[in-house]
């Protein structure tokens, strides 16, 4: 017995329980394989007494026969039972010694050899059980059955004798012996020793034994397609599963038995270890549950934006481990306490109100002058005993987050690629739509129905599109309306970039004037008016969007692309505005960078002049004067940004969606119309927008975690609040989208986005960078030129001089350029060559479906075939048939001809039908199944798991059913 | 106080408020605001008005002819809540298919629904139409003659609906509802039904039509029939009549019966 086979068969049993409705007269039909070999080898034997075996076989067909086959059977058992309980007293003394004898040669192997033996003992209980066991052990009944349909006849010692004539070929070399022995004796035997031991068993009880495994076997692969009830099926399947567990180890053939065993044993606990380990991971994952729930209610559109969710933070969760860990700590454990230098104090002219929540709140005062901001950190080359390197640190963190995130988001891209990849989308639109559009995942029959509906519109719209396409009237109307719609979107566009830039400049004069005069709503302004914009404008797009009249998913495309548009705008105002502020403050630094020359001057001239000998005066760090410090600027406003983000998003969920949902829930019960199916109704889930919200906000950490460290550690808190109040909002005060789309198409529309964000939020990081120059008196890159010269001063001095050698030979444009060039080259080879695969797969792919057509034209015939014999085979004989006109026996001898010819089949190709090629197996078994509608049903189900068409399995047996039930009338 | 750039960006969820509700504020202003305006002008009620145009447009004795005056004036001039064009093709269809013996109309309002329903009846039928309010019936009375319906054919019962229906049987001699019409206050659905079930004069095959179950909408009524599992349902959609975007259904309901 081959062991992956077994291990499939495990594995197999998770899956193995659905339910799939099919004709329900496959009830006799289960262990057929097996009965199929025994039969072979019967058939040699007893195929001229056809008259008899067809009475007996009918029996085994009808309920009734099977019933009365039962209680002889239990008959039969009890005489057995009895027998042996006679003799085993004569025997056991010789079982004793034997049993002695084998401790003696197999000491070794003492343990398993017992651990074996108990096993055998309940084989022979629960064989004698069997008759009362009813559902599990129908496939040892039937096997049985046809043992005891022998034996009804010629007595049970013949019958043995046959069998062991027949079966001598599966016989073990250990069990030749006994061969010679009369056959009542071994019958005896075979009781007794049982009990004890495994590999003294009887080539008879062992064939026995390996055939009920195998019955067991292909019934738990058959069990899906059986026509039970579901609780049946369970218990069918655990039933069997025990059964295996029990007997499958005693089935090695000779010596390697034991070994054989222990291997199903320990693979079993492996699987088994397996199987607990990952249901351990699943339930590891974060949030894991909560957002199969959610899919569940709502389809996986709403899924995958809380599946994005959790990606994200996972991201945030490494940035932030990077810029906590390498920057914030150590400069917050070993640098200069708060207070020892300007730049870590907070200004004697802000003192006073440094901890007021308002100021705090703005992120001014003490959080100011704290390692959360770039000003805060000192130049000092290395801090503390552990000599880190603060400055250097700090530039690699910033360059080495933007770099990871640019790895993950393109591994992530190619990987999407990977499973949707292929797959053309135009043809066979119509059969992907009826066979594919359901999404399993969903347990709401709320969002079922509306999945229902939306599979049905999505018919009729395709329906429509086939014949619009067919014919184009209203194109102009349409194309009009398309423009107008793209042009009011633009005027849109242009309004709201107006609109910011007008608030950033007015807040540029108020920050001139000083932010002291005005109110909170003007300091605030330009955050609002953002964010706003930033929730109202998509609402307008969606509304605009329904002149347009695309498709659906079209028209998603378009709606993401508008927002796109929105947002990037939006934030590019707002950088240009904060571009100019920082030109303002560089000014402004050059002007307090003079003074304060000057004043270092007076402050000496005062000693020089008042007493030259006394120590240099101490001025408190508190007073000294100090630059605008725009870097901390920045930081400060990107953090204020994401601040006020966070707040709207949260404030519109709350009010959006829960205090609408609750309004329209309890205000329903007294309102003049329905609240909830008619005008404001629940909101739904809003995926696109949402999506991109959570991109533009990772695009806003992304540009503003130079400047500020502390933004990845606010946007984790931010997205682990979002998941849970979200995972809620969605929970309780949404519905299903009236059009349950599925994700997996515009997953990587989503990933391309956030790559391009990525890109266009460190492309102004980037430039601030390289080209201005870092402030005179705050931050790790103070007194230098550029920030980068970090790395120069880091390469000259703390490495041997011939690395920096090396690397200024590295960066001279000779070695550059090339090497820029062989990188071009290859990506330009990778992309030939992935193309080259790519067609390669879709040469498969058609060939693939050529196999396929071709397998089913072949399997048609052989079906035809298969009827037309039979046509002949009832024509023939007619007289007979006539005579015995009902039903069973009549079946009977039609499988009798299935069995002959099966056995015909096989006997070339080898006596394990179940390891065969998938297809030859397939081919083979279908005219028994034609032939004989009621039985062999399952004889390819296991087999045919490699099969490449699944809809074939499921077409033939219902096709075949036709023939024979035509052929039954 | 506010900058007005705030103010300002809001603009554009006023504007997506105004285009996305457009047809429920032009519902607004037609069914409320002109008819209040009209009433106060000419001084008649609104049925008085809709009468007068379909007198002096329709021609007597051809209830195709009043049903389009009625269409008419609901589409150019006001607005009246009846079961309208669209929806009442499905009743046709409905009507004509079923051919109903005994039917009864709960909310006549102007008698727009009972000619539909009347000229769309068999030889022999009977149509008991309900109405509460006096000035309705006398209206809907006027209609109905005007359209050539006789006593034999019509008989409107001026009487809320939830008096009616517990007399209908004694009153009436009424054995069973073939076809009962629901176009009355949304509220009274429920109970309605209720009642008529409670009456036994839904026989197995008794097909209940509900009008407005979406917009206005009965949620209860909604509800009940989809837990209680006397009735076989299903809801057509349409539009609300005289309106092109506001979604609106009927509910049919075919009673099965007790189990």
């Amino acid at each position: 017995m081959p062991k992956d086979h077994l291990i499939t068969s495990e594995n197999d049993i998770g899956i193995e329980l659905e339910d799939s409705g099919e004709g329900c007269d496959t009830r006799n039909g289960k262990p057929t394989s097996g009965r199929k070999r025994r039969r072979r080898r019967e058939s040699k034997k007893e195929r001229k007494k056809d008259e008899g075996r067809g009475s007996r076989n009918a029996q085994h067909a009808v309920d009734s026969g099977e019933r009365t086959e039962k209680e002889r059977q239990r008959k039969r058992r009890k005489d057995r039972e009895e027998k042996a309980e006679h003799v085993q007293s004569l025997d056991k003394s010789k079982v004793n010694s034997r049993d002695f004898a084998a401790k003696n040669k197999k000491n070794l192997k003492n343990e398993k050899t017992r651990s074996k033996g108990i096993p055998k003992r309940e084989v022979e209980e629960g064989e004698a059980k069997q008759p009362q066991r009813k559902g599990c052990a129908k496939a040892e009944e039937n096997e049985q059955d046809t043992c005891e349909r022998a034996g009804k006849k010629k007595g049970k010692k013949k019958k043995h004798r046959k069998k062991v004539e027949t079966s001598s070929e599966h016989e073990s070399s250990e069990d030749g012996d006994k061969e010679g022995e009369g056959e009542d004796e071994e019958v005896e035997e075979e009781e007794v020793e049982k009990e004890v031991r495994p590999e003294t068993l009887t080539p008879e009880e062992l064939e026995k034994l390996k055939e009920a495994v195998d019955d067991k076997k292909k019934l738990i692969q058959a069990l899906r397609v059986k026509p039970w009830p579901m609780k049946k099926k369970h218990s069918t399947l655990r039933e069997s599963q025990e059964f295996l567990e029990k007997y499958e180890g005693a089935l090695g053939k000779g010596k390697g038995r034991k070994l054989y065993a222990y291997k199903v044993m320990m693979n079993k606990k492996w699987m088994k270890f397996k199987r607990d380990f990952e249901n351990f991971t699943t339930a590891c994952i974060p949030w894991e549950m909560k957002i199969k729930e959610i899919e569940s209610h709502f389809g996986s559109s709403v899924a995958s934006y809380f599946i994005f969710l959790r990606w994200m933070y996972g991201i945030n969760m490494i940035l932030f481990g990077l810029t906590f860990g390498l920057v914030m700590v150590p400069e917050a454990l070993m640098g200069r306490p708060y207070g020892s230098m300007p730049r870590k104090t907070v200004p004697r002219a802000e003192e006073t109100n440094a901890m007021d929540f308002a100021v705090l709140w703005d992120f001014g005062g003490y959080a100011q002058y704290s390692v959360l901001f770039y000003g805060y950190y000192n130049s000092q080359r290395a801090i503390g005993w552990l000599k880190f390197r603060m400055p250097l640190s700090y530039f690699l963190v910033g360059v080495g987050t933007v770099a990871y995130s640019y790895m993950v988001v393109i591994r992530k891209m190619a990987r999407n690629a990977n499973e949707t990849g292929g797959g053309d989308e135009n043809s066979f639109n119509f059969s992907w739509k009826t066979f594919t559009s359901w999404d399993y995942l969903i347990g709401n029959p709320e969002t079922a129905d509306n999945k229902f509906a939306s599979i049905t519109t999505s018919f009729k719209e395709a329906i429509l599109e086939e014949q619009e396409s067919r014919k184009d009237d209203n194109i102009h109307l349409t194309r009009f309306l398309r423009v107008l719609a793209n042009f009011l979107v633009l005027c849109c566009l242009a309004g709201s970039g107006y609109l910011i830039y007008f608030v950033v400049r007015r807040s540029q004069k108020f920050a001139l004037e000083g932010f002291e005069n005005h109110t909170w709503w003007e300091r605030n302004e330009v955050n609002m008016v953002m964010s706003l914009l930033g929730m109202f404008c998509p609402m307008l797009f969606d509304v605009i969007s329904a002149l347009e009249n695309y498709h659906p998913r079209v028209a998603l495309q378009w709606q993401l692309g508008r927002i796109f548009a929105l947002f990037l705008g939006n934030l590019y105002t707002f950088i240009i505005a904060l571009m100019d502020e920082i030109n303002l403050k560089r000014k402004e630094e050059d002007v307090v960078q003079f003074n304060m020359t000057m004043w270092e001057a007076s402050l000496h001239n005062n000693t020089a002049s008042d007493n030259s000998t006394a120590p240099p005066l101490f001025t408190h760090p508190a007073d000294v004067p100090r630059g605008p410090c725009w870097e901390t600027m920045v930081g400060q406003e990107f953090v204020r940004l994401i601040i006020s983000d966070t707040m709207t998003t949260y404030i519109t969920l709350l009010i959006g969606d829960f205090l609408r949902a609750v309004l329209v829930r309890f205000l329903n019960y007294c309102w003049c119309w329905d609240l909830e199916a008619g005008f404001p109704s629940y909101s739904e889930f809003d995926v696109s927008g949402n999506v991109l919200g959570l991109i533009f906000n990772q695009g806003m950490i992304w540009m503003g975690a130079f400047y500020a460290p502390c933004l990845p550690a606010l946007n984790v808190l931010r997205l682990h609040v979002s998941m849970y109040l979200q995972c809620w909002a969605v929970m309780c005060c949404n519905v299903p989208q009236e059009r349950v789309f599925k994700a997996s198409g515009s997953n990587n529309f989503y990933m391309a986005m956030l790559l391009v964000i990525l890109f266009l939020s460190t492309l102004p990081a980037i430039y601030t960078i390289v080209t201005i120059p870092p402030s005179f008196d705050c931050g790790p890159f103070s007194g230098k030129a550029r920030m980068f010269d970090v790395i120069q001063e880091t390469l000259e001095s703390d490495f041997p001089a011939w690395i920096s050698k090396v690397f200024s030979y590295a960066a001279n444009p000779g070695l550059v350029l090339p090497f820029m060039l062989l990188m071009v080259l290859a990506i330009y080879y990778l992309q030939s060559t992935s193309k080259s695969y790519k067609e390669a797969n879709v040469e498969l792919k058609k060939k693939l479906q050529m196999q396929n057509e071709e397998n089913k034209k072949k399997n048609k015939r052989a079906a035809l075939k298969a009827a037309m014999e039979l046509e002949e085979a009832r024509k023939a004989p007619s007289p007979r048939v006539a005579e015995q006109s009902y039903n069973p026996s009549h079946q009977h001898r039609r499988h009798d001809m299935a069995d002959s010819r099966a056995g015909s089949f096989s006997s070339d190709q080898g006596r394990n039908g179940d390891d065969q090629a998938p297809f030859t197996d397939c081919r083979r078994s279908q005219p028994v199944k034609a032939s004989a509608s009621t039985r062999g049903r399952h004889a390819n189900q296991g087999a045919t798991a490699g099969y490449p068409a699944g809809h074939l399995r499921q077409s033939e047996p219902a096709k075949l059913q036709r023939v024979a039930s035509t052929q039954r009338r | 106080m506010a900058s007005p750039a705030i103010a300002l960006a809001f603009l554009p969820l006023l504007l997506t408020l105004l285009i996305r509700y457009r047809f429920y504020f032009v519902l607004f202003y037609r069914a409320v605001l002109l008819r209040v305006w009209r009433d106060c002008r000419t001084g008649l009620s609104r049925e008085e008005r809709c009468f007068q145009y379909v007198l002096t447009n329709a021609t007597p004795g051809d209830p195709e002819s009043i049903l389009d005056g009625f269409d008419s004036w609901c589409t150019k001039k006001e607005f009246i809540s009846h079961i309208g064009p669209k929806k009442g093709k499905i009743l046709d269809r409905l009507l004509s298919e079923h051919s109903p013996l005994t039917v009864l109309e709960l909310g006549a309002h102007c008698g727009y629904s009972t000619v539909r329903i009347a000229r769309a009846l068999p030889l022999g039928a009977r149509l008991f139409s309900v109405e509460m309010d006096q000035k309705n019936a006398a209206i809907a009375e006027k209609v109905i003659r005007l359209a050539g319906f006789d006593e034999a054919l019509v008989e409107l019962i001026v009487c809320p609906s939830d008096e009616v229906i517990p007399r209908l049987r004694a009153d009436f001699d009424l054995e069973k509802l073939d076809f009962v019409f629901m176009d009355h206050w949304k509220k009274c659905y429920l109970p309605d039904l209720q009642m008529l079930e409670g009456s036994g004069l839904l026989g197995k095959g008794s097909m209940i039509l509900a009008d407005n179950v979406l917009f206005p909408g009965a949620p209860n009524f909604l509800r009940y029939i989809r837990r209680c599992g006397l009735y076989e349902w299903r809801v057509h959609r349409a539009t609300l009549e005289y309106s092109k975007g506001i979604r609106d259904g009927m509910a049919e309901l075919v009673y099965q019966g007790t189990k």
